[in-house]
């Protein structure tokens, strides 16, 4: 398991990165889909998801379709065009950090 | 078959979340459909309804839909991002005055203290009440609003004594008082107990600590390490033997010029004349001492007890800014300059300038402004007994040396 608190400032990136590639999801999915790519190691609870997913919505980044299973409300969630420019922007941000991090804390030896 | 049986429990699924504390509806829908994923998945393996139904609602456990709404609702609002956004720059903004005010003082470049008040303020009247606020909001579990003003009061106080000081405003003792109280007596009682209440949760509040170290590093400049108690005692007990000695050496030039009386010395006119300028510099020396003492708000403090105070600016106000130190330097370097006039045997004279070397430029420089502010009451006090002790070993050198011309 990988601890919360490394997890809190990637979570957002995590969404869009996963709405880029896969298109539109709902909640549910999205913690599979995450539990399945990080071979469990990373598991999202919904009271860490829906805070962000809401926020990226009020900010214009991601909209929603809702669908009606039975009385179920489902809602899709997908990148706006605003969203998925910055999506790409927040990984390849991420990337630039991870590789700075792995400079830093992995030195090759002279 | 299995959504079937989903559908017909969807509505009670709903009412238990929203009295669980779910009431913002989108989210109310988010979890409906998430945790009805749950039961759909755990019945896939096998189970019944009612068995995945308990085991997705065990996971949820109690706190968290209230604390996650609590979360959205504060990402969405768009005031207290602002305000959230406003206290990280005007922290980053204090920090850079404050900074700058450092490195000024150290770099002796004017506006310093104007800095340095300013990087304090913007912390009180800004960062610090917004911070509070923010934190406050962000909390879900429950809510004391005694915590936080205390916390604040405690470090604003404390923060406003230091504006107090380098401003050299005078109430500046009083008020760090006041802070230290807050903080002893409010502040670190009510944090022990929270401390504790955290700890068994496993939880304990960095920024607290770090508060909390901040408020001890303030406390411990106001003391003002660079004068630990072992250096006042030094100061303390070298003024009071410097006194006895003053007091010997006045006594012997007394027999001795009692002596010339007697005698009827040709030169008795002369020493009179050196005596009485000499008492007239002791009797500035002690004017200024009274009022050095007199600027510590207590009525008759005596040397103990200036001791084991430091207020800076004391020998800035009392010595140098009230004209004192012009004036006495003015007459001390008049009565060098007579003393000089009369005594013919270089040996004597170089004697006489080294008992009075305070009127050189050396000494004057620790008499000016920028020395006195840092120094603490008992050394300017000790200062002074050093120099009249310097007046009568030149006052006593003088007139043996003109008896002995005799």
């Amino acid at each position: 398991m990988i601890a919360n608190d490394l997890l809190k400032g990637t979570l957002r990136t995590i969404v869009l990165k996963l709405l880029a590639d896969n298109g539109r999801m709902y909640g549910y999915e999205i913690t599979k889909k995450v539990e399945g790519l990080s071979d469990g190691k990373i598991v999202l609870t919904f009271g860490a998801l829906y805070p962000v997913l809401h926020k990226l919505e009020a900010d214009g980044h991601i909209k929603i379709d809702i669908e009606y299973i039975g009385k179920r409300v489902r809602k899709y969630y997908s990148l706006t065009e605003v969203g998925r420019s910055w999506a790409e922007r927040k990984v390849d941000e991420f990337f630039d950090f991870v590789n700075t991090l792995t400079y830093v804390l992995k030195p090759t030896p002279a | 078959m299995i959504a079937d049986i989903i559908d017909d429990n969807v509505d009670r699924i709903r009412i238990e979340i929203i009295n669980l504390g779910l009431t913002y509806e989108p989210l109310v829908d988010d979890v409906v459909d998430h945790l009805c994923c749950m039961v759909e998945e755990k019945m896939e393996d096998g189970d019944s309804f009612e068995k995945s139904y308990a085991k997705a609602f065990n996971s949820i456990g109690d706190n968290r839909l209230p604390e996650m709404q609590h979360q959205t609702l504060l990402l969405l609002n768009k005031k207290h991002q602002i305000m959230k956004k406003l206290t990280y720059f005007l922290g980053l903004a204090s920090a850079i005055i404050l900074l700058l005010g450092a490195i000024s003082k150290h770099m002796h470049w004017p506006g310093a203290g104007i800095e340095l008040t300013l990087g304090l303020l913007v912390i009180i009247l800004g960062f610090l009440p917004l911070y509070f606020i923010v934190t406050y909001r962000e909390q879900t579990e429950k809510k004391s609003i005694i915590y936080p003003v205390i916390a604040y009061l405690a470090i604003a106080v404390l923060l406003a004594a230091a504006v107090f000081r380098i401003q050299h405003w005078p109430a500046a003792r009083i008020v760090s008082n006041i802070g230290l109280a807050i903080l002893i007596i409010g502040f670190v009682p009510l944090y022990v107990v929270n401390a504790f209440q955290k700890a068994k949760k496993g939880k304990v509040n960095l920024a607290y600590i770090i508060m909390l170290l901040v408020g001890v590093a303030i406390i411990a400049l106001m003391f003002n390490v660079k004068f630990g108690k072992e250096t006042l005692d030094t100061y303390r007990n070298e003024a009071i033997l410097n006194e006895s000695r003053i007091f010997e050496i006045e006594q012997q030039t007394q027999v001795i010029i009692d002596y010339a009386i007697e005698r009827e010395y040709r030169t008795l006119d002369e020493i009179q004349k050196i005596h009485s300028e000499a008492a007239n510099l002791q009797k500035m020396i002690d004017e200024m001492l009274d009022n050095l003492l007199s600027s510590i708000n207590e009525e008759g403090s005596s040397l103990e007890e200036i001791r084991k105070m430091d207020y800076e600016g004391a020998g800035r106000d009392v010595i140098v800014k009230s004209g004192w130190a012009r004036d006495f330097i003015t007459s001390a370097r008049e009565f060098e300059n007579s003393l000089i006039a009369i005594v013919d045997d270089p040996v004597t004279r170089n004697q006489i300038q080294d008992h009075l070397e305070f009127t050189g430029s050396v000494w004057f420089m620790e008499f000016g402004p920028e020395e006195v502010i840092y120094d603490p009451i008992i050394k300017i006090y000790y200062k002074h007994t050093d120099i009249s002790k310097g007046i009568a070993l030149a006052e006593y050198v003088a007139i043996s040396s003109l008896m002995g011309d005799e």
